[in-house]
C-alpha cells in the first residue's frame, strides 16, 4: 500500500456515486487528443442530451475540481441543449502531461487542449462557461478561438485583478520571522500538503474546506463523498496544479491579469459574468463592461451565494445560464413564439425539428 | 433576519463597530435572535442588553493595552483574561441580563470531552450567563488549564468546533476575516485561496494572516481604531446594499407587511420615500459615534504621551524585552503561579474536602453493592414468580410492587419443598441445617392443629377446607386422564394459609448458599422422612394407590373416581425453578420437572394452586 491513496477506481466509484443523483440520462467517455506535445492524451467528458439541436453548451471547472462538481446543474442545463462537461487536461480523471514552465505557454496549452477536444467532439459553435479557474481559460479560449465561442459566461472567475499593491503595514517581528521561514514553502503546488498527508488528505480536506461537503449535503446523506472526490481528483501527479502555479504570483494573483487582455475579445462575443454576493473574488464586472463598451455584457449577482455559485444557489445559477442560453438561440424561439400566437404555422421543413423547441419555449415564457 | 457574530479574539473590537451602525441604522434588526461564539458572543450578548457602547469599548482597550504591555501578549502566564472578562462582565451587565437575552442569545461553546459544539440559549441566572460567555472564550491552555463550568459540564471556545454558528438561512453572518461572510472586510483582492475553518471563511490572503496574527496580539490602539472604523463600514455598506436602512415609519409598515397582508392605503411602503432616502444619504456620510471616537482618541493619547510610553515605542527597546524573554518568562510563570495559587487558596480546602468525600461515597458504594447481592437474588426470583403464576392476569410492572410479598411466597415455597431447604435466621451464625429445621416453628397452625413443613399436607388441608374454584378433566397424549383444580387463596391471612408470627419469619429468612449441599440435602431428606413418616415427594411417583388412600382420603373432590396409579403434583410452569438458585434445585433434584414440588404461594395478593391427578385407566 502506497502512502499515496489514489486509485483510479475508487475515484470512479466516487464520481459514479456522484452522477447517479443526475435524472438525466448521461454519457462519460474518454477523449482521445493528440495534444501540442506530441502525445496522446485523453479527456474525461460528460455529455448529456446530445440529440438536441440547439446551441451546445460547454463546461469548464474550477482549480481542484471535476465533472462531478456539476451535479446540481446537469439536469437543468441540458433540458433544452448538448451539454458537455470535461475534467480539464491536468486535472480529475483526464490525463496528466507535463505542461509548460512558461505561464503562458502552459495556458496555451490548456487552452489549445479545450480546442483539439472540441474537433474531436465535432461542436461547430457552442456557448462556453467557466468557473472560477475555468473562466479564466474560457475567457483566454475565447479569445484564441473567437468563431467557436457564441457567448462567453463567467462565473465568478479567477485571474482578472491586477495584484493589488498593499498598503504598507508594520507586522510584528515574529510575523515577519514565520513569513521568512515558511517563504520556501509557496514554491509547493496549493494542495501539497492534502498529497503529503496521504490517507489523512479527505481528513484535512474536510477540515479546512467542510463548506463545499455542507453545499452537498442536501443531494448526499454520506459526508465522505466530497472530501474524497476532490482528495482522488488532485491525488495524481499535480501537473494542471503545477501549471495553475506558474500562472499565479503572490498569494494567488494572476500572472497576465485577463483585465488587460479582455478587451482582445471579439465584440460579437457576448459575455454573461455571474458573481456570488459574498464572494471574496474582487467583482471586476464594471471594469470589464468598461473596456468593452460595444459588447453586452450582462452582468448578474446572485444572493446569498459565495465562489460556489453554482452550487450555493444552483436555482438561480441555472436560471441565469438557462436565460443567457435562450437568447442566444433566442432569435428563433421569440420569431416563432409571436408566428404560435398569430396562428400562422407556415413551417418550413428544416424548422420541422425546432418545433419541438418552441412548445418548451412558450412554456418557460409562460 | 438573525445575526451572528464569529469569535475573533481581540479582533472583537471590529464587532464593536457593526455593533454602532446597527445600533444607529438598524435597530429593528436587534430584535430577533444573535449567535456568537467567543468575542463575538460577548457582543451579541452587550447588543441584546442595550449597554452602552462606550463601555463595551472602553472594555475591550483595557484588556488589549493590558496584553500590550506583557512581552508575550495575551500569552503571557501573568495575563488572566478570564478575570478581565469577569470583571468586566460583573460590572456592566445588567441585573436582569439572563432575562432579556434568554431565547435570543445562541452562544456556541464546545463540549471538552467529546468536542462536540453546543448551542446555549436558555440562562437561569446572571451567573449562569456570565458563566457562559466566560466559557466560550476560553481557549485552551492560553487563558487556564481548567474550562470553566456552565450547568456542570466543562466548555471551552466555541472556536474549536463552530466559529460561527448559523441559526437559519437567514443568518446574517458577520466575521472581521475577509471571506465568504455577510459582513466582513472586503479586501481589494482576486485570491483563489480559502479556507473555511470551524464555519468561518477565512480567504489565505496576506491581509487576513495579518488579521489571524492579531487575534491574540492586539494592536496599537490606532490600528484597532481602524478595524473597528472598517466594522462600521462594512456593516453599513451590508445595509445599503440590502435597503435595510429606512425611516422609522417606513420601518413600521415593513412589519405591519409581514404581521398581516392588508394594510391601510396611507400606510403603503413607498420606496421613494423622502425619509428614507435622507437617512440614507446620511448614512453615507457618517462616522462612528462620537463616544466611541473620543474613548479610542483617549486610548491613544495615553499610549503615546509620556516619556515611559516613548522610551518603551522605541526599537532597541523592542528587541531588549524580546531578549530578556529567556529570563523574565520563568518570573513571569513563576508569579503567575503564586497569584493562582493564592487565589485558589480559600476554595482549595474545600476542594480537597469534596475530593475525599466524594471517595468515601464511592467506596460505600461499592461495599453496599457487594452486600446487596444476595438480596438481588431473592428480588429477581419472587418477579419471575409472580409473572408465572399470574399469567395474563397481572402484567410485570404490578408485580414489581409486591417484591415484598413475592418474597414470602418463596420462602413458603422452599417450606412446600418438604421444609428440606437449610434457613438460617442469623446470617452471621453458620447452623447445620438439620438442626435449624428441629428449632423452626411449625409454619402452618390451622385451628390449633399443626402442620410441619410438609407442604403436600398442607395443600391437602388447603384443598379439603376450600372450595376450588374451577376444575379441569382431561385427555393427555397418554390418554390418561389429568384433573387440574383451581383454587382460590386470596385471604393470605387466613390462618390456614399462614399463621401471623410465620409470617413475621418467613420475612426474615435468608437463605444460605454455602450450606445447599447435595449431601445435607439427601440426608436430610432421609431424616425428615423417618421422623415425620411421611413420604418424601421424591418419592411420590412410586405412591401406590392404597398408600395415597391412607394418606390423602380428603383429596379428592370427587369420591368416586377411580384411582389408579400415581398422582402428581403439576405445575403449569416450569419457568418457576428455573431462575432460582441453580444450584440447589437445577443439580439436586434430578426427578422429572412434573415431579417436583410445586412451590405454592401465599401472599396477600391473589393466588391459585394448581393441582392435577393423573389417572391411569
Amino acid at each position: 500500500m502506497y502512502w499515496n491513496q489514489f486509485s483510479e477506481s475508487k475515484l470512479l466509484s466516487i464520481e459514479q456515486k456522484i452522477l447517479s443523483v443526475l435524472k438525466s440520462a448521461y454519457k462519460t467517455k474518454f477523449v482521445e487528443i493528440k495534444s501540442e506535445l506530441g502525445s496522446e492524451e485523453r479527456i474525461w467528458t460528460i455529455s448529456l442530451n446530445t440529440e438536441s439541436p440547439n446551441t451546445p453548451l460547454v463546461l469548464l471547472h474550477g482549480f481542484a475540481a471535476g465533472i462531478g462538481f456539476w451535479v446540481k446543474n446537469l439536469d437543468t442545463l441540458s433540458q433544452n441543449r448538448p451539454v458537455y462537461a470535461m475534467d480539464l487536461l491536468g486535472f480529475g480523471r483526464s490525463s496528466r502531461p507535463e505542461f509548460s514552465n512558461d505561464s503562458l505557454e502552459a495556458e496555451k496549452q490548456m487552452v489549445d487542449s479545450i480546442e483539439t477536444w472540441r474537433q474531436q467532439m465535432k461542436l461547430d459553435k457552442f456557448i462556453l462557461l467557466g468557473h472560477s479557474f475555468g473562466g479564466y481559460l474560457a475567457t483566454s479560449y475565447a479569445i484564441s478561438y473567437p468563431e467557436r465561442v457564441k457567448h462567453l459566461i463567467l462565473a465568478d472567475p479567477w485571474g482578472f485583478g491586477d495584484k493589488a499593491e498593499l498598503p504598507p503595514r508594520n507586522p510584528p517581528l515574529w510575523v515577519k520571522i514565520i513569513g521568512i521561514v515558511f517563504y520556501p514553502f509557496t514554491n509547493l503546488n496549493p494542495l501539497a500538503s492534502v498529497r503529503a498527508l496521504g490517507p489523512f488528505g479527505p481528513w484535512l480536506i474536510q477540515k479546512l474546506r467542510g463548506d463545499i461537503t455542507n453545499k452537498f449535503d442536501d443531494i448526499f446523506d454520506d459526508k465522505s463523498i466530497i472530501p474524497n472526490y476532490i482528495y482522488h481528483c488532485n491525488a495524481q501527479n499535480p501537473t494542471g496544479e503545477t501549471a495553475f502555479h506558474h500562472m499565479i504570483q503572490g498569494f494567488g494573483w494572476a500572472k497576465n491579469p485577463m483585465i488587460h487582455r479582455v478587451k482582445n475579445l471579439k465584440n460579437e462575443i457576448s459575455i454573461t459574468m455571474m458573481y456570488g454576493s459574498n464572494t471574496w473574488m474582487h467583482n471586476l464586472a464594471e471594469k470589464v463592461k468598461e473596456i468593452r463598451p460595444d459588447c453586452s455584457v450582462d452582468v448578474q449577482i446572485i444572493e446569498n451565494a459565495g465562489h460556489h455559485i453554482y452550487a450555493d444557489q444552483y436555482d438561480q445559477f441555472n436560471e441565469v445560464i438557462v436565460n443567457a442560453s435562450n437568447t442566444v438561440d433566442g432569435r428563433t424561439s421569440v420569431v416563432r413564439i409571436l408566428t404560435a400566437k398569430n396562428g400562422s404555422h407556415n413551417l418550413k421543413e428544416d424548422e420541422v425539428i425546432e418545433s419541438e423547441n418552441e412548445e418548451e419555449v412558450r412554456i418557460e415564457s409562460s | 433576519m438573525n445575526l451572528s457574530f464569529a469569535g475573533c479574539g481581540f479582533l472583537g473590537i471590529y464587532h464593536v463597530g457593526v455593533a454602532c451602525c446597527f445600533k444607529k441604522y438598524a435597530n429593528h434588526l436587534l430584535l430577533n435572535k444573535i449567535s456568537g461564539a467567543s468575542a463575538g458572543a460577548i457582543a451579541a450578548c452587550c447588543l441584546l442588553c442595550d449597554m452602552p457602547l462606550g463601555d463595551l469599548t472602553s472594555n475591550v482597550l483595557r484588556a488589549a493595552t493590558e496584553a500590550r504591555n506583557k512581552s508575550l501578549g495575551a500569552l503571557s502566564p501573568s495575563y488572566n483574561i478570564n478575570n478581565l472578562l469577569l470583571e468586566g462582565l460583573e460590572k456592566y451587565l445588567p441585573d436582569d441580563a439572563h432575562i432579556r437575552v434568554s431565547g435570543r442569545l445562541h452562544i456556541s461553546m464546545t463540549r471538552v470531552y467529546d468536542g462536540q459544539n453546543v448551542i446555549v440559549s436558555q440562562f437561569d441566572s446572571r451567573e449562569e450567563l456570565i458563566q457562559a460567555l466566560l466559557a466560550t472564550a476560553f481557549i485552551p491552555i492560553v487563558s487556564g488549564l481548567f474550562p470553566p463550568k456552565f450547568k456542570g459540564v466543562r466548555y471551552m471556545d466555541g472556536g474549536c468546533s463552530d466559529n460561527l454558528p448559523t441559526l437559519d438561512e437567514n443568518t446574517i453572518t458577520v466575521s472581521p476575516f475577509c471571506g465568504e461572510s455577510d459582513i466582513c472586510p472586503r479586501d481589494d483582492s482576486s485570491q483563489l485561496f480559502h479556507i473555511n475553518i470551524a464555519n468561518t471563511s477565512i480567504e489565505l490572503s496576506k491581509h487576513n494572516m495579518y488579521r489571524i496574527a492579531r487575534i491574540l496580539f492586539p494592536p496599537k490602539p490606532e490600528v484597532l481604531s481602524n478595524m473597528c472604523k472598517q466594522g462600521f463600514d462594512d456593516a453599513l455598506r451590508f445595509l445599503h446594499t440590502n435597503n435595510l436602512i429606512n425611516c422609522t415609519r417606513c420601518l413600521a409598515v415593513q412589519s405591519a407587511f409581514t404581521v398581516s397582508e392588508k394594510h391601510d392605503e396611507n400606510l403603503e411602503y413607498d420606496p421613494q420615500c423622502q425619509e428614507c432616502v435622507l437617512q440614507r444619504q446620511e448614512a453615507l456620510v457618517s462616522n462612528m459615534p462620537d463616544t466611541v471616537i473620543n474613548i479610542f482618541q483617549e486610548a491613544i493619547e495615553k499610549a503615546n504621551k509620556g516619556l515611559l510610553n516613548w522610551i518603551f515605542k522605541h526599537r532597541g527597546m523592542k528587541l531588549l524585552s524580546v531578549l530578556s524573554l529567556p529570563y523574565t518568562l520563568p518570573v513571569d510563570i513563576v508569579y503567575a503561579t503564586i497569584t493562582k495559587f493564592m487565589s485558589a487558596a480559600p476554595q482549595l480546602g474545600n476542594g480537597v474536602w469534596e475530593a475525599s468525600k466524594y471517595c468515601m461515597d464511592q467506596m460505600g458504594q461499592i461495599l453496599n453493592r457487594v452486600n446487596k447481592t444476595r438480596q438481588q437474588i431473592s428480588a429477581q426470583i419472587s418477579c419471575q414468580l409472580a409473572i408465572t403464576e399470574y399469567g395474563n392476569k397481572y402484567d410485570a410492572e404490578s408485580c414489581q410492587d409486591y417484591t415484598m410479598q413475592n418474597k414470602v411466597n418463596l420462602n413458603f415455597t422452599l417450606n412446600l419443598n418438604d421444609g428440606d431447604l437449610p434457613f438460617q435466621q442469623e446470617p452471621s451464625e453458620n447452623v447445620p441445617p438439620s438442626r435449624m429445621l428441629k428449632q423452626r416453628p411449625p409454619s402452618i397452625t390451622i385451628d390449633g392443629y399443626e402442620t410441619n413443613a410438609d407442604a403436600f399436607e398442607h395443600i391437602l388441608h388447603v384443598t379439603s377446607q376450600q372450595e376450588n374454584i374451577m376444575t379441569y378433566y382431561y385427555l393427555d397424549e397418554n390418554n390418561t386422564v389429568q384433573v387440574t383444580e383451581i383454587f382460590d387463596v386470596t385471604e393470605s391471612d387466613s390462618p390456614l394459609l399462614q399463621a401471623t408470627h410465620e409470617k413475621d419469619v418467613n420475612e426474615n429468612l435468608e437463605f444460605d448458599e454455602e450450606d445447599w449441599g447435595e449431601t445435607l440435602w439427601v440426608s436430610e431428606q432421609d431424616e425428615l422422612r423417618s421422623e415425620l413418616r411421611k413420604p418424601s415427594l421424591a418419592e411420590v411417583s412410586e405412591y401406590s394407590l392404597e398408600d395415597l388412600e391412607k394418606d390423602t382420603s380428603t383429596l379428592f373432590s370427587d369420591p368416586e373416581s377411580e384411582w389408579s396409579s400415581t398422582f402428581k403434583v403439576q405445575e403449569l410452569e416450569d419457568e418457576i425453578t428455573i431462575p432460582y438458585n441453580n444450584n440447589t434445585i437445577d443439580d439436586d433434584d434430578l426427578r422429572p420437572e412434573s415431579d417436583q414440588p410445586l412451590p405454592a404461594l401465599s401472599g396477600p395478593i391473589k393466588n391459585n394452586y394448581n393441582l392435577s391427578f393423573v389417572l391411569e385407566d
